[in-house]
């Protein structure tokens, strides 16, 4: 049976096999070839894709280059969100590798925010760790943090480093042992079917009673239609990294090993493929 | 004073609920009781903050569409103040992070809101990094 700490680097090091195409659209000195790449899960657009710009730009003249932005199947592609989650929620039951489209024309300023460079993502990375550590600490433990132990988290995000980023990011997930977890669990909820982009709200690991919470308890408070009724055909797939976790799973035990390095759980409901 | 957030576009405020002088494209609903849940209101009380030699919004307390973006109201306060396009406006929440563009006062407003109502920092510089 795999340690607790095996699924730490199973998380970390998850990879979604991508496929990046130019748009067709856009005016090139000659044909380009596709560019292949192993995506990380953890990670953010704009750290990885530094090789996949330099490939491309190489068939581009400089002024027809302005931002560059990644689109699947016509769905702009947050940049914001951890890789995994837009595979997850985008591209979960398509054939491998993941085709991604890459524009540097005409960003669509209504779906994406700009990202002019590394600093923006880093800022975007750190406040997302700040939230979550308002709702899991009331912010002690993060503002305990030196600048440096910030700076530890966001390079052991950027270059790819386990160790570093977990020697402090440890610290991130401890709790007082009388309280049997989080003060409330950082979780978003992403639905194909709703119009809004996701659900986040409190809910804490522990029930009134004592009882630790489970991914069941989260979803019938927070989007009980994902539920299957008794007797009723599976409808939707619950999805964390790729995987479809027992819904009996401790929330709290969820939230300290498969959450995102930003310190949330990412829960992608999506429907179950008829194939 | 209370005042109301209307429809992207055409933002027509007025200082005083009970007195709006042009049409309005929604009500502007006195501050809530108690008894009402949040799931059932549209919009949130909001209380800006300003931080730093930021300049104070002359009105503080707003009813926000749970629905409206931090970026959004970003652009409405920098209206409101007549700031410079140029300048840059930071929203914090907690006084402890900067929440994303995109993200909606209502999640805010679910998660850290207190007291009835979602207090958010604003400043012209960033102040809690």
């Amino acid at each position: 049976m795999a340690d607790d700490k095996d699924v730490l680097r199973d998380v970390w090091f998850g990879r979604i096999p991508t496929c990046f195409t130019l748009n067709p659209d856009e005016v090139t000195e000659r044909e380009a070839e596709p560019y292949y790449l192993l995506l990380p899960r953890v990670s953010y657009l704009p750290l990885v894709t530094d090789k996949v710009k330099k490939h491309f730009l190489k068939v581009m003249r400089t002024e027809d280059v302005e931002e560059i932005w990644f689109e699947h199947e016509g769905t702009p592609l947050k940049w914001h969100y951890p890789i995994g989650v837009l595979f997850d929620f985008h591209a979960s039951n398509t054939v491998l590798p993941w085709s991604i489209t890459v524009h540097f024309k005409n960003f669509p300023d209504v779906d994406l925010l700009h990202c002019p460079s590394n600093s923006v993502v880093e800022a975007h990375f750190m406040s997302s760790i700040k939230e979550a550590d308002a709702l899991k600490h009331k912010s002690q433990v993060v503002n305990d943090m030196q600048k440096k132990d910030h700076k530890q988290l966001w390079m052991g995000l950027q270059n790819d480093k386990f160790d570093q980023f977990w020697a402090m990011n440890r610290k991130l997930m401890e709790y007082p042992t009388e309280e049997g977890g989080f003060r409330y669990i950082p979780f978003r909820i992403y639905q194909t079917t709703s119009d809004r982009p996701f659900i986040q709200k409190l809910f804490r690991p522990v029930s009134t009673e004592g009882n630790p919470h489970t991914l069941f308890d989260l979803l019938k408070e927070m989007c009980p239609d994902a539920l299957t009724k008794d007797g009723e055909e599976k409808r939707f797939q619950v999805v964390i990294h790729g995987i479809e976790p027992l819904l009996e799973t401790p929330l709290q035990w969820l939230s300290e090993h498969l959450s995102h390095p930003d310190n949330f759980l990412h829960i992608c409901i999506i429907p179950t493929p008829t194939d | 004073t209370w005042g109301g957030f209307y429809v992207v576009g055409a933002y027509k405020m007025s200082d005083s609920a009970e007195s709006p002088t042009e049409t309005q494209k929604e009500e502007i609903h006195p501050p809530p009781d108690d008894s009402a849940t949040n799931d059932d209101k549209k919009k949130i009380d909001v209380l800006l903050k300003a931080v730093g030699d930021t300049p104070i919004m002359k009105t503080k307390k707003w009813a926000v569409d749970k629905g409206r973006t931090v970026q959004s109201l970003a652009q409405f306060i920098s209206r409101f103040l007549k700031l410079d396009a140029t300048e840059q406006l930071f929203i914090y929440v907690n006084q402890s992070f900067a929440p994303s563009p995109d993200q909606e006062v209502g999640v805010l407003f679910d998660c850290f809101g207190s007291d009835g109502k979602l207090v958010l920092h604003y400043c012209k510089s960033q102040a809690w990094g």
